[in-house]
C-alpha cells in the first residue's frame, strides 16, 4: 500500500513538472489558487458551502471510476483495498476539510467526510453499459460525453429553480444558471485526438465557430427552462439575469479557445492561471479571449492543414 | 492522383521516412508492407497532413485531406460515445448528411452502444464504417483486417474491390499478405523508413516467398527449438 502512495506521489509530481514548473513552486502554486478561489467563493457566494460540497465531492468521485477500482481490486487484497479507497478519499477531501474548518463549518467538514466514507463502502463501479440518452446526441461529442457524465446535475438545477420561486429567492436562481455554466464549462476542460479535428473540412476560423455555436446553443437550451422561470417570477431582475447569462456564455467561449490555443497538447498551466485569473477579474477576459482566439487559429491551422 | 517527392521525415534525430519517391493514381489500389517500425503509419500519417515532413506531397484536391478517409491502426474513441454517434460526429465533420444510418451499418454493429465497449474489431468496423459514410474519394487503411472476423474481412475485399470500380484510390497496409495480394494493384515493400521494391500484380507471387526469406531468413534457427 505504501509503494502504491509513493507512486501516486510521484505521477503527481510528474504532472506538475509536465506543466513546466518546477516541484515546490508548482505545489505553491497549487495550495495559493486553492486558498484564493475558496476565499473568494465564500466571500461572493451565498451558497458556497454547498457548492464547496459539491467541488469536494466531484474531486472524490474521481477516484470511483469502475475501471479504476477494478484494477485496484485485481491488484490488493480485499482489506488493502477498502483502506487504500479510505485513504485516498480522505486525502482529496483533506484539503476542504481543513478550509472548511477554518470556515468554522464543524458540521459539513464531518458530513464531507462521511461522504468520503459512503463512496469507500458503496461499489458504484458497474458494468452495466446501458446507453444514457441525450437531447446532445445530434452534434456529438462534448455535450453528449459531458450530459452522460453529469445528467444529475441538471435536475439538480432545475430543483434550486423551483426552490428559488417557491422561497423568493432570485439568487438561487442565478445559482442554478451558474451550476448549470461551470457544469459546461468542464465539459472542455479535456483535448480530444487530433483525429477528430483532422477530420473537419472546415478552416480554423469555421472550427472554433461551429464548436462555439453548438456550445452556446446546447448551453442556452439547457438553461432555457430556468431562463423562463425566473424571467417570469422575478421579472424586475431579468437585466441581472441576462448579465449572469451572458457572463456565462463568455466563459464558455473563453474555455473553447483556451482549449485549442495548445492544441494537440492539453492546457498548460500558464492558461490554468489565465483563465483563474480572470474569475478574479472578469472584464479582463477582454484581453484573454482574443489571444486564446489568434493562438487556437495558429495551433488549429497546421491540423486543418488551412 | 497524389504524388510524393523526396518525402523525409524526423523525430528529433532519428529518421523515420527517407527521400521517399510514390504515385498514387485514381481506380487503383496499393499495398503497403513492411515490419513493425518501418514508417508505413508515419507515411499514412504525413499524407493526411498529421504530420510535418521534408518534400513535397502534391494532390488533385486543393485539401487533400478533405477528400481523405484515414482508418487509424487503433482508432480512437471516447468513452461515452454511442456507436451511431461516432459515425455522426466523423460525417458532420466533413458535412455529410447521413439520413438513416442504421440502414447503412453493414457489418450489424450495436450502433446504440458505447462504441468503447466494443472489442477490437467491432472498433475497426465502426471506424471504417464511418470514413465510408463521409464520401471520400481517397483512402488510407492502416491494417484494415486487423482482428476483423473472415466475414467482415470478405466484406472489407468486397468494399476496396468496389472502390476501384468507382476511381477512388485506397492505399493500405497489412501483415497479412494474401489479403493484399487479393486486392491490390501495386504493393511497395518499405524497410527502415525507405520503399526498397515496389512489384505489380505480376510478381506477388514472388514477393511473398521473398518476404519470407527476407524477413524470417535464419531469425528462428536462433532459437534452437526442441
Amino acid at each position: 500500500m505504501k509503494q502504491y502512495f509513493q507512486l501516486q506521489f510521484k505521477i503527481l509530481n510528474r504532472k506538475i513538472t509536465d506543466f513546466g514548473f518546477p516541484l515546490l513552486l508548482g505545489y505553491i502554486l497549487i495550495l495559493l489558487v486553492f486558498i484564493l478561489l475558496s476565499k473568494y467563493l465564500f466571500k461572493n457566494t451565498e451558497f458556497a458551502i454547498y457548492a464547496y460540497g459539491l467541488i469536494a465531492l466531484s474531486f472524490v468521485s474521481k477516484l470511483n471510476e469502475p475501471k479504476r477500482n477494478d484494477f485496484l481490486k485485481s491488484v490488493f487484497k480485499k482489506n488493502t483495498y477498502k483502506k487504500l479507497r479510505l485513504i485516498e478519499n480522505f486525502i482529496y477531501c483533506l484539503p476542504f476539510t481543513i478550509f472548511l474548518l477554518y470556515e468554522k463549518q464543524f458540521m459539513f467538514s464531518i458530513i464531507l467526510n462521511l461522504f468520503a466514507i459512503i463512496f469507500t463502502l458503496f461499489n458504484f463501479s458497474t458494468n452495466v453499459n446501458a446507453t444514457i440518452p441525450t437531447p446532445f446526441s445530434k452534434k456529438p461529442f462534448e455535450f453528449t460525453i459531458g450530459f452522460r457524465r453529469t445528467f444529475y446535475i441538471f435536475p439538480i438545477a432545475y430543483f434550486l429553480t423551483y426552490i428559488s420561486v417557491t422561497v423568493e429567492n432570485f439568487n438561487l436562481g442565478v445559482f442554478s444558471i451558474l451550476l448549470i455554466g461551470i457544469t459546461c464549462f468542464s465539459y472542455y476542460s479535456k483535448i480530444e485526438n487530433e483525429y477528430f479535428v483532422w477530420n473537419y473540412n472546415l478552416s480554423s476560423k469555421e472550427f472554433l465557430i461551429e464548436k462555439t455555436k453548438t456550445c452556446l446553443i446546447y448551453f442556452s437550451l439547457s438553461c432555457l427552462p430556468i431562463i423562463i422561470t425566473l424571467a417570469v417570477y422575478f421579472l424586475n431582475e431579468i437585466d441581472i439575469l441576462i448579465l449572469f447569462f451572458l457572463v456565462c456564455c463568455t466563459y464558455l467561449t473563453t474555455i473553447i479557445f483556451a482549449k485549442y490555443s495548445s492544441f494537440p497538447n492539453e492546457m498548460n498551466m500558464s492558461h490554468v492561471i489565465l483563465i483563474t485569473t480572470s474569475f478574479l477579474f472578469p472584464p479582463i477576459l477582454l484581453i484573454f479571449i482574443p489571444l486564446f482566439y489568434s493562438q487556437s487559429i495558429k495551433k488549429l491551422n497546421i491540423v486543418l492543414n488551412d | 492522383m497524389i504524388k510524393i517527392k523526396k518525402l523525409s521525415k524526423f523525430y528529433g534525430k532519428k529518421q523515420v521516412l527517407n527521400s521517399i519517391n510514390l504515385e498514387f493514381k485514381k481506380g487503383k489500389i496499393y499495398g503497403i508492407v513492411g515490419e513493425n517500425g518501418a514508417g508505413k503509419t508515419t507515411l499514412f500519417r504525413c499524407i493526411s497532413g498529421l504530420e510535418n515532413y521534408k518534400g513535397h506531397i502534391s494532390s488533385d484536391y486543393t485539401k487533400l485531406k478533405d477528400h481523405l478517409g484515414l482508418l487509424l491502426t487503433e482508432p480512437f474513441f471516447f468513452s461515452k460515445i454511442t456507436g451511431k454517434e461516432y459515425i455522426r460526429l466523423l460525417t458532420n465533420a466533413r458535412q455529410t448528411e447521413v439520413i438513416n444510418i442504421e440502414d447503412k451499418n453493414i457489418f450489424d454493429l450495436p450502433l446504440n452502444q458505447y462504441a468503447s465497449t466494443y472489442s477490437t474489431g467491432m472498433k475497426k468496423k465502426l471506424a471504417l464504417t464511418a470514413i465510408l459514410l463521409q464520401e471520400n474519394n481517397v483512402f488510407i487503411l492502416d491494417e484494415p483486417f486487423n482482428g476483423v472476423d473472415i466475414q467482415s474481412n470478405l466484406i472489407i475485399t468486397e468494399i476496396i474491390e468496389r472502390f476501384k470500380k468507382l476511381e477512388k484510390t485506397v492505399i493500405i497496409s497489412s501483415h497479412i499478405f494474401s489479403t493484399l495480394a487479393n486486392t491490390c494493384d501495386e504493393i511497395y515493400l518499405m524497410k527502415n523508413g525507405e520503399i526498397i521494391k515496389k512489384v505489380e500484380q505480376e510478381g506477388f507471387n514472388n514477393l511473398e516467398k521473398e518476404m519470407k526469406e527476407f524477413i524470417v531468413g535464419n531469425r528462428i534457427d536462433k532459437l534452437e527449438l526442441k
